[in-house]
């Protein structure tokens, strides 16, 4: 134990207030992506197209001569299609899982081990703190919909090679076409995923439980996809999440139709700004 | 503002109120710069709230904080990088190691900079003895580990004012005591610090100033010295003939009695050089004269003497020796002793 603790109070470098941002953001990200949950979460999440692709080759096999659900049945055959509905797959249920539990470790874990507070003390300011583990959750919304997008185009480029990339409408689109396009469809998931992140920010920002967070997010969720299948509540649709989703296979269209597309992304867009605000909201008067 | 600079902090008229129970009530505290101040008072009198408050943490009911000469918590941004604290027991990610914690805290801290991070952990790890565990999973520590790693983020660099919640809770003797040679250290190299606790025996060894909350208010406040002294000043001389030390000061109109170690003199009316100049005339023999002042644990049962009589009747479960066990104690005693009154 050394006996020299340097405390005095004269000769003090000027006065900062706060850490350099760059920092604060990749100590965030060391942070997220090193935690075992995080790595095992996205390990499920690129084992998921392969069995999806697998099981679909089987099926499509066995359908080309009899039945089976059409969309399944050309996924095995072609890796393009298998990314997508991979995503399409994933969307209902595992990627929104996914993000939500980052945003529910992001403020609610913190909360929970009293590590919330070290960040406040330290200090980072409430926003800036806020900003930090926004961009956190979006770092993960990208990854999940990257790692689910990755892990379908090599499945499909296994089992078939690069010959079927042929888009829904019939044309065939070459490996950079594919690509753009898968780019595109990732983007576009990450910002749906982000709405959802936004919203478990927001109330990972008023508990300490990250499973309330869960839970809430969850059964937002479930509650969205139930309004948003009776036909007699049709004018709530514009405002449910859960209802951009069926404009992802769009992207499988050659031209692609852009109008669901861009009414998804500006619905994610406002639920981004609501979650994010009311999450600021809680920060500021949240006591630490 | 009416605080001086020579104060660390200051406090006006605390007030918080968590949904209608009263938490901390009218608390006024003065803590000059380079004091040791034990915050002292039973489980849920209201020293972490005080703590957070002063800490910006949480912001007051009522009332104005000055930390280190800038309001709280407005001014959290410009003060808080010059004050360590360690609030409500050491918080911590149980999946990294105690040294990758260290970087994590160190990362958020404005006054390092990068290249100085990994030096200044490694620092505050030895410092707190814990380089031999450094690389272990935070999950793994025993419970006084846990405390050490919050002590040494606290101390991740220089501090003006280091605050500390409960420092001792969960360490063995030889850890407690380590804790006050580091706060000993500290008020040596200039540094205020406060540091609360339940553990008399604690803060009269390590505090020069002492503030003791009993159910959200401050019911004696001072330095150490002073209110230790407040009750009837005694002087014990040892001696071999104690009777007659006793005649000769008796004869000297000087109140005095044999006490089992010695001789005990009041010392209401007198002078100490005065008793032992009447005992040096009378020619008895004097090995030793010390002033006997009244123990910590008197004057915290003087000043909270009614509430804990009215207490012990709604909770028999208290535990009187919870320095013995601590933690287990902490959930013994707590909100049912504690001054929670209906907010009127």
């Amino acid at each position: 134990m050394s006996t020299a603790i340097a405390a005095t109070p004269v000769a003090r470098r000027p006065e900062r207030t706060g850490a350099p941002l760059g920092r604060l953001l990749t100590g965030e990200l060391r942070w997220i992506f090193r935690r075992p949950r995080t790595l095992v979460v996205l390990g499920l999440l690129a084992l998921a197209p392969v069995a999806v692709g697998i099981s679909a080759a089987a099926v499509g096999n066995a359908a080309a001569s009899g039945e089976g659900p059409p969309l399944f049945s050309v996924m095995g055959g072609n890796g393009f299609i298998l990314a997508i509905g991979s995503l399409l797959i994933g969307s209902t249920f595992l990627l929104p899982l996914v993000v939500t539990m980052s945003a529910a470790d992001a403020l609610a874990g913190e909360s929970a081990n009293g590590t919330l507070r070290g960040l406040l003390l330290a200090p980072v300011g409430r926003l800036r703190l806020l900003g930090i583990k926004a961009f956190g959750v979006a770092c993960m919304a990208v990854a999940a919909a990257a790692i689910t997008a990755l892990a379908g185009l090599l499945t499909g480029l296994v089992i078939s090679g690069t010959d079927g990339l042929v888009t829904l409408s019939g044309s065939t689109l070459s490996l950079l076409d594919t690509l753009g396009t898968l780019g595109l469809a990732v983007a576009w998931v990450a910002l749906q995923l982000y709405a959802f992140g936004a919203i478990a920010l927001a109330i990972s920002a008023c508990t300490e439980h990250p499973m309330l967070v869960l839970a809430g997010v969850f059964a937002g969720n479930i509650l969205f996809g139930i309004l948003g299948s009776l036909p007699a509540l049709s004018w709530l649709d514009p405002f449910l999440i859960t209802e951009s989703w069926a404009a992802l296979p769009d992207l499988l269209r050659d031209p692609i139709p852009a109008e669901a597309l861009t009414e998804g992304a500006l619905r994610a867009a406002c639920y981004i700004v609501i979650g994010l605000s009311l999450a600021g909201a809680r920060m500021l008067t949240k006591d630490g | 503002m009416t605080s001086t600079m020579t104060s660390a902090a200051y406090a006006k008229g605390l007030r918080k109120v968590y949904r209608g129970t009263v938490a901390v009530d009218n608390v006024d505290l003065d803590v000059p710069r380079g004091a040791v101040l034990g915050l002292l008072g039973p489980n849920g009198s209201g020293k972490t709230t005080t703590i957070r408050m002063l800490l910006g943490l949480v912001t007051p009911s009522a009332g104005t904080v000055e930390l280190l000469g800038a309001d709280m918590p407005s001014g959290a941004a410009r003060v808080l990088p010059r004050v360590g604290a360690l609030v409500e027991g050491p918080g911590f990610h149980p999946f990294l190691s105690g040294k990758e914690n260290l970087r994590r805290v160190a990362t958020a801290e404005p006054t390092l900079s990068s290249a100085a991070i990994p030096g200044a952990v490694r620092d505050a790890l030895d410092r707190v003895g814990l380089s031999g565990a450094a690389n272990r999973k935070f999950r793994g520590y025993s419970l006084g580990m846990k405390q050490r790693l919050g002590l040494a983020a606290a101390l991740l660099v220089e501090r003006e004012l280091v605050i500390l919640d409960e420092p001792t809770n969960g360490l063995d003797p030889a850890g407690a005591r380590e804790i006050r040679r580091v706060i000993a250290q500290l008020r040596e190299a200039g540094s205020t610090v406060i540091v609360s606790s339940h553990l008399l025996a604690e803060v009269e060894a390590t505090c020069t100033h002492v503030a003791v909350l009993h159910q959200g208010n401050v019911v004696a406040q001072g330095e150490l010295a002073d209110l230790l002294e407040a009750g009837n000043p005694t002087l014990l001389v040892s001696t071999p003939d104690a009777d007659r030390a006793v005649e000769s000061l008796r004869d000297n109109r000087i109140p005095a009695r044999i006490a089992p170690d010695g001789v005990r003199v009041d010392l209401t009316a007198v002078r100490q050089p005065d008793v032992l100049r009447a005992l040096v005339h009378a020619g008895v023999d004097v090995y030793e004269a010390r002033r006997e002042r009244t123990g910590l644990e008197e004057l915290f049962a003087k000043v909270t003497e009614n509430e804990l009589d009215a207490a012990a009747d709604e909770v028999p479960a208290q535990v009187p020796d919870d320095w013995l066990s601590p933690v287990s104690g902490s959930g013994v005693s707590g909100n049912g002793v504690a001054g929670n009154r209906e907010e009127s």
